[in-house]
C-alpha cells in the first residue's frame, strides 16, 4: 500500500517506530482502559495499530478513531510493559494533534465543564498540565495537554469539572465498589487505593473462582491517580465499617501529576482528624511505591493489614 | 463484502458485546504476525450457550468465524483472510475450579495464562507449558497453537497438560472431550486432536488442565562457547545424558550483539552461550543435574561456565535471553524485527549445523537473523530484521525463509515447533506433511463441512506468505 502521511505533519515522524512494534500486545498487561472494558480495541496496542492505519491510509480519520486516542489516562502502564521500547503515548499525543487540527476533538478520558461550573477558576490552578485556561467566558480543556489526571474533577466544587468515560475510576464507582467488596465479603477489612502506577499485583483480564475470594480481608482499588484522593472517598469504607484505608503513591519526584503531593496533604489532614476524635491515626495510611515494585507493595499491605489485626475493628 | 446479520447477533450476545465500526474492526484484524484482513464484525460471547447461537447462525448462512484470544498469534493465525465474524473470547475469562484433591484446574478459554499462574501460586502449584507471551496468551489460544516455553523441555507443551476440554463444534453442538482422569486408554483422543488445530475445528469453550508443584529449588548456568559447534555438541550430550534440564536455552552471537549494543550489558561477545536450568524438590538432585551440565559444557569446551540458585543472579544471567526482544527491535532504526520463519525445531545433533545455516542465508540475502531458542525441546527461533519499507527485501525474506525450511526439512526437522502454522508457515508445512495432507482435509470436511472454522488457514493457506493478506508494514512501491 502507498504511505499517504501528508495530513499527519504529528504523527508521521513515527512512521519506523510504528514498524519497530512488534504487536506483542505485552503493553495492554494493565492497562486500565483494557481491563475495565474488556475490548482489545481499548488497549494500548490498539492505538498503535490505529495510529499505523492513520499514517497508511488504511484507517479514516473519525469520530470513533479519535474516541480511541484521547481515551488514555497517561499512566504509562503500556511503556514499562513494551517489549520494544515504543514510546506510547508521545504516538498517543502527537496523533491527537493531528486529529484536533482535523477537528476531530475526542472526549474521551478528558474533563469537560458543564453549564453548572461558577467560573471560580479552581481547576485552573489545580490542573498539573496547564490544559485548563479561562477565556472570559467559559472555561476552555486543551484536550492535548489534558493527561486525564481528573485533579480537575475532585477539586471542583460545582461538580461541573467532568470526565467523559472515567473507566471505572470515578469516585462514585470506587465508592460502589468498597461497597460492594464489604457487602460481600465476610472477613473485608480494609481498601487498598492504588494509583495505577504502583504496579498492583493483581489478575490482568480473568476472574477467580469464588472459593478462592471468599476469604480476602482488603480490596485494591485503582483510582488512576493519588491526586485524586479525596476525604470523602477515602472515608466511605468506614462507612462500611472498614478496619483501615491504605493509599498507594508514587514517590517524591516520580508523580508526572504531582498527584502524590496532593494525597500526603488529604491523609496528613484525615490523620489529625483521627487523632482528635481519638481514633487510632494509623488506619489510615499513605506509601510510596516505585512504579513495578510488586514485592515493596505487596510487603506494605501485608505490614498494614497486620497493624490493623492488632487494632482490630473500630466499632 | 458479505452481509452480515447484525440485529441477530446483537439478539444473541446483547449490544455491549459485539463491534461492527471500522475503526475496531481494523484493530481485530492484526495479531503479532506480518498480515492484516478486515473481519465483518467482532463478537463477545459471555457463555457456551452463545457462542452455540453464534455458530449456528454462522453455519446456516456460511459466515467464517475466528475465535480470538490474546491475539498474540505470530503467523496470521486470527487474521480473518475471507472475512468474517471474529469470536473475542476474552469475554469468558472465568478460572472456574482448581481442585486440589484430583490435581486438575477447570478453566473458560479467555483466561490468561499469567492470571491461572497467580491464582495456582498460593497452592504451591504451577501451569507449566507458559510461552514467553504468557502475559496476554489465553488457554484457548494456548491450545489452539499447542504453546509451549522455556520449561517445555521438562514439562511438556500444552498438549501433555490438557485433560479434557468442551469444544463447540460448527454446526453449534457441544462435545466433552477427554476426560478429567490422567489417563485415558482408547478410542481417538479428540481432546488432542484440538490441540494445534488453530481454531479450524471447533471452539474451546471449557478446558480441563492439569498442573504440577513448584519446585522448592532452580539453579540457572550460564556457559559461553567460541564456536556454534561446540554449543550445539553440548546441547546434543546434555539431551542424551539422561540429564532433565528445566530450561536449555541457546543464545547466538548477533543476539549477544544486539542485547549488548542496544542495552548496554557488556556480555561477552563469544560465538554462542547456553543457558541451562535444573529445578527440584531437594537440593542435592538438582546439584546432581546441574554439575552433569557444567561438565558437559566443560567437556565441550565451554568457557566462564557458572551457575547460582540465587533469584538475583539467575536473572542476572538470564537478563541477555531476556533482553532479547528490544534488542532486536532496537538493533538498528531502519530494520524491523518481522515474525517470520521463527520457530522451526531440528533434532538436537543439528542445533549447531541450524544456527549457522541460519546465519549463511541470512549473508547470502543481506538481511540480519539470529538464532537462538529452547534449544533443550530441539526448538530454534530467529527473527528477521529488515527494512520492511522495501520491496526487494520482502523477496529476500521470502527466499531466505524457503531456504531455511527447505534445510530443516532436508534433516528431519518440523516447520513450527510451537508459534503455529497460520498463513506465514502454510508453505513449508504443506511441503512437510505432503503425504497426509488428504487426511487433514478429510478430518477438516468431517467436522466442518461448511469450511465456517477459520478457514483460510493451516492446509488451507495459500503457498505464497507475501500476498496472503495486506501486510502490515507500509511496502513502498
Ligand atoms: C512476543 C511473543 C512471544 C511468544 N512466545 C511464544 C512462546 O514462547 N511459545 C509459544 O508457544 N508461543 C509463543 N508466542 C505465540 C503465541 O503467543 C502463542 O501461541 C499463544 O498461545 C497464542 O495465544 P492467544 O490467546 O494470543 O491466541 P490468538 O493469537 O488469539 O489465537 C491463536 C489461535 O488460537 C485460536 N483460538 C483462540 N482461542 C480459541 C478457542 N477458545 N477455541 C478455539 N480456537 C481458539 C485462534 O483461532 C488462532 O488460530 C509468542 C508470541 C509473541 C507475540
Ligand atoms: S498510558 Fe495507561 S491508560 Fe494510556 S494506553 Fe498506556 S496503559 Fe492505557
Ligand atoms: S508492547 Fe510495544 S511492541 Fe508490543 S504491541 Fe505494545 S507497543 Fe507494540
Ligand atoms: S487537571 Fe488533569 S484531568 Fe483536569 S484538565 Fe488538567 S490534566 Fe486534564
Amino acid at each position: 500500500m502507498e504511505n499517504k502521511t501528508k495530513e499527519f505533519k504529528h504523527l508521521e515522524k513515527w512512521q519506523k517506530t510504528l514498524a519497530n512494534c512488534i504487536r506483542c500486545g505485552y503493553c495492554y498487561e494493565h492497562c486500565p482502559m483494557f481491563k475495565y472494558t474488556g475490548w482489545e480495541s481499548d488497549a494500548p496496542r490498539a492505538k498503535i495499530i490505529t495510529a499505523f492505519g492513520l499514517l497508511s491510509g488504511e484507517v479514516e480519520p473519525s469520530e470513533s478513531v479519535s474516541q480511541k486516542m484521547f481515551s488514555c489516562f497517561y499512566c504509562k502502564r503500556c511503556e514499562a510493559a513494551c517489549s520494544s521500547g515504543v514510546a506510547l503515548t508521545d504516538i498517543f499525543t502527537d496523533a491527537k494533534k493531528d486529529l484536533v487540527e482535523m477537528d476531530l476533538k475526542g472526549p474521551g478520558t478528558t474533563s469537560t465543564t458543564k453549564l453548572t461550573c461558577a467560573r471560580c477558576l479552581i481547576c485552573l490552578k489545580a490542573c498539573p498540565h496547564e490544559a485548563r485556561s479561562y477565556d472570559g467566558k467559559n472555561i476552555v480543556v486543551d484536550p492535548v495537554k489534558c493527561q486525564a489526571c481528573g485533579i480537575c474533577i475532585e477539586v471542583c466544587p460545582a461538580g461541573a469539572a467532568t470526565i467523559q468515560n472515567s473507566f471505572g475510576t470515578d469516585r462514585n464507582m470506587l465508592m460502589d465498589r468498597a461497597s460492594n467488596f464489604f457487602s460481600t465479603h465476610e472477613a473485608a477489612k480494609a481498601i487498598i487505593f492504588a494509583c495505577n502506577w504502583s504496579y498492583y499485583p493483581d489478575l490482568q483480564a480473568s476472574v477467580l473462582p469464588d472459593a478462592e475470594t471468599r476469604d480476602k480481608n482488603y480490596e485494591i482499588l485503582v483510582n488512576m491517580c493519588g491526586g485524586r484522593l479525596e476525604p470523602q472517598l477515602l472515608m466511605a469504607p468506614f462507612l462500611y465499617n472498614a478496619w483501615g484505608v491504605m493509599a498507594a503513591v508514587c514517590p517524591e519526584d516520580k508523580c508526572d501529576h504531582k498527584g502524590n503531593v496532593r494525597a500526603k496533604k488529604t491523609i496528613e489532614s484525615l490523620k489529625n482528624t483521627f487523632k482528635s476524635i481519638d481514633i487510632d491515626p494509623e488506619r489510615v495510611r499513605l506509601v510510596e511505591i516505585k512504579a513495578g515494585d510488586k514485592a515493596k507493595f505487596k510487603a506494605e499491605i501485608d505490614t498494614f493489614m497486620d497493624n490493623l489485626n492488632k487494632m482490630g475493628p473500630i466499632r | 463484502m458479505k452481509t452480515i446479520d447484525e440485529e441477530k447477533l446483537r439478539q444473541i450476545v446483547g449490544d455491549a458485546n459485539i463491534k461492527t465500526d471500522p475503526s475496531d474492526l481494523y484493530i481485530y484484524g492484526s495479531d503479532s504476525s506480518v498480515h492484516h484482513a478486515m473481519p465483518w464484525a467482532v463478537v463477545r460471547p459471555k457463555t457456551t450457550e452463545q457462542v452455540q447461537a453464534v455458530m449456528r447462525y454462522a453455519n446456516e448462512n456460511l459466515i467464517p468465524v475466528i475465535a480470538r484470544g490474546g491475539g498474540s498469534g505470530m503467523c496470521g493465525q486470527t487474521v480473518p483472510v475471507r472475512g468474517g465474524i471474529i469470536l473475542d473470547m476474552k469475554g469468558m475469562n472465568k478460572i472456574l475450579e482448581i481442585n486440589l484433591k484430583d490435581v486438575y484446574c477447570r478453566v473458560e478459554p479467555g483466561v490468561v495464562d499469567d492470571d491461572l499462574n497467580l491464582a495456582l501460586k498460593p497452592h504451591g502449584m504451577f501451569f507449566p507449558p507458559t510461552p514467553a507471551s504468557s502475559r496476554i496468551a489465553t488457554i484457548g489460544g494456548e491450545i489452539a497453537n499447542n504453546a509451549s516455553g522455556v520449561r517445555s523441555v521438562k514439562y511438556g507443551a500444552t498438549r501433555d497438560a490438557v485433560l479434557g476440554m468442551k469444544v463447540v463444534l460448527p454446526n453449534g453442538d457441544l462435545v466433552n472431550l477427554g476426560a478429567r482422569t490422567r489417563v485415558e486408554a482408547s478410542g481417538y483422543q479428540l481432546h488432542k486432536l484440538m490441540v494445534g488445530s488453530e481454531g479450524t475445528l471447533g471452539i474451546v469453550v471449557e478446558a480441563t488442565l492439569s498442573f504440577v508443584p513448584i519446585p522448592e529449588f532452580r539453579c540457572m548456568g550460564i556457559a559461553n562457547f567460541n564456536t556454534l559447534k561446540d554449543a550445539g555438541e553440548a546441547i546434543g550430550s546434555i539431551m542424551a545424558s539422561g540429564a532433565i534440564p528445566s530450561m536449555l536455552e541457546l543464545v547466538d552471537d548477533v543476539a549477544i550483539k544486539a542485547v549488548n549494543k542496544t542495552m548496554n550489558l557488556g556480555l561477552k561477545e563469544v560465538a554462542a552461550a547456553l543457558i541451562f536450568e535444573a529445578d527440584g524438590m531437594v537440593r542435592e538432585a538438582v546439584d546432581y543435574e546441574i554439575n552433569k551440565m557444567k561438565a558437559i559444557c566443560q567437556k565441550h569446551n565451554g568457557e566462564d561456565i557458572y551457575a547460582s540458585y540465587d533469584p538475583k543472579e539467575r536473572d542476572k544471567i538470564f537478563l541477555g535471553r531476556k533482553s532479547l526482544f528490544p534488542a532486536l527491535s532496537k538493533y538498528d532504526d531502519n530494520l524491523a524485527s518481522t515474525a517470520l520463519a521463527d520457530d522451526m525445531a531440528v533434532p538436537y545433533s543439528k542445533m549447531a549445523e541450524m544456527a549457522g545455516k541460519i546465519h549463511e542465508i541470512a549473508d547470502k540475502y543481506g538481511i540480519v537473523m539470529t538464532a537462538y531458542g529452547h534449544c533443550g525441546s530441539g526448538c530454534m527461533h530467529t527473527k528477521i530484521l529488515m527494512d520492511t519499507k522495501r520491496k526487494d527485501q520482502w523477496e529476500s525474506a521470502r527466499k531466505a525463509i524457503t531456504e531455511v525450511y527447505d534445510y530443516v526439512r532436508s534433516v528431519n526437522g518440523t516447520t513450527s515447533a510451537e508459534h503455529g502454522i497460520g498463513l506465514s508457515k502454510a508453505e513449508s508445512f504443506k511441503i512437510e506433511k505432503a503425504d497426509s495432507l488428504h487426511l487433514l482435509a478429510l478430518i477438516k470436511k468431517a467436522v466442518d463441512p461448511n469450511n465456517i472454522l477459520n478457514p483460510g488457514k493451516l492446509s488451507q493457506a495459500p503457498e505464497d506468505w507475501v500476498t496472503a493478506t495486506n501486510l502490515r508494514y507500509s511496502v513502498n512501491s
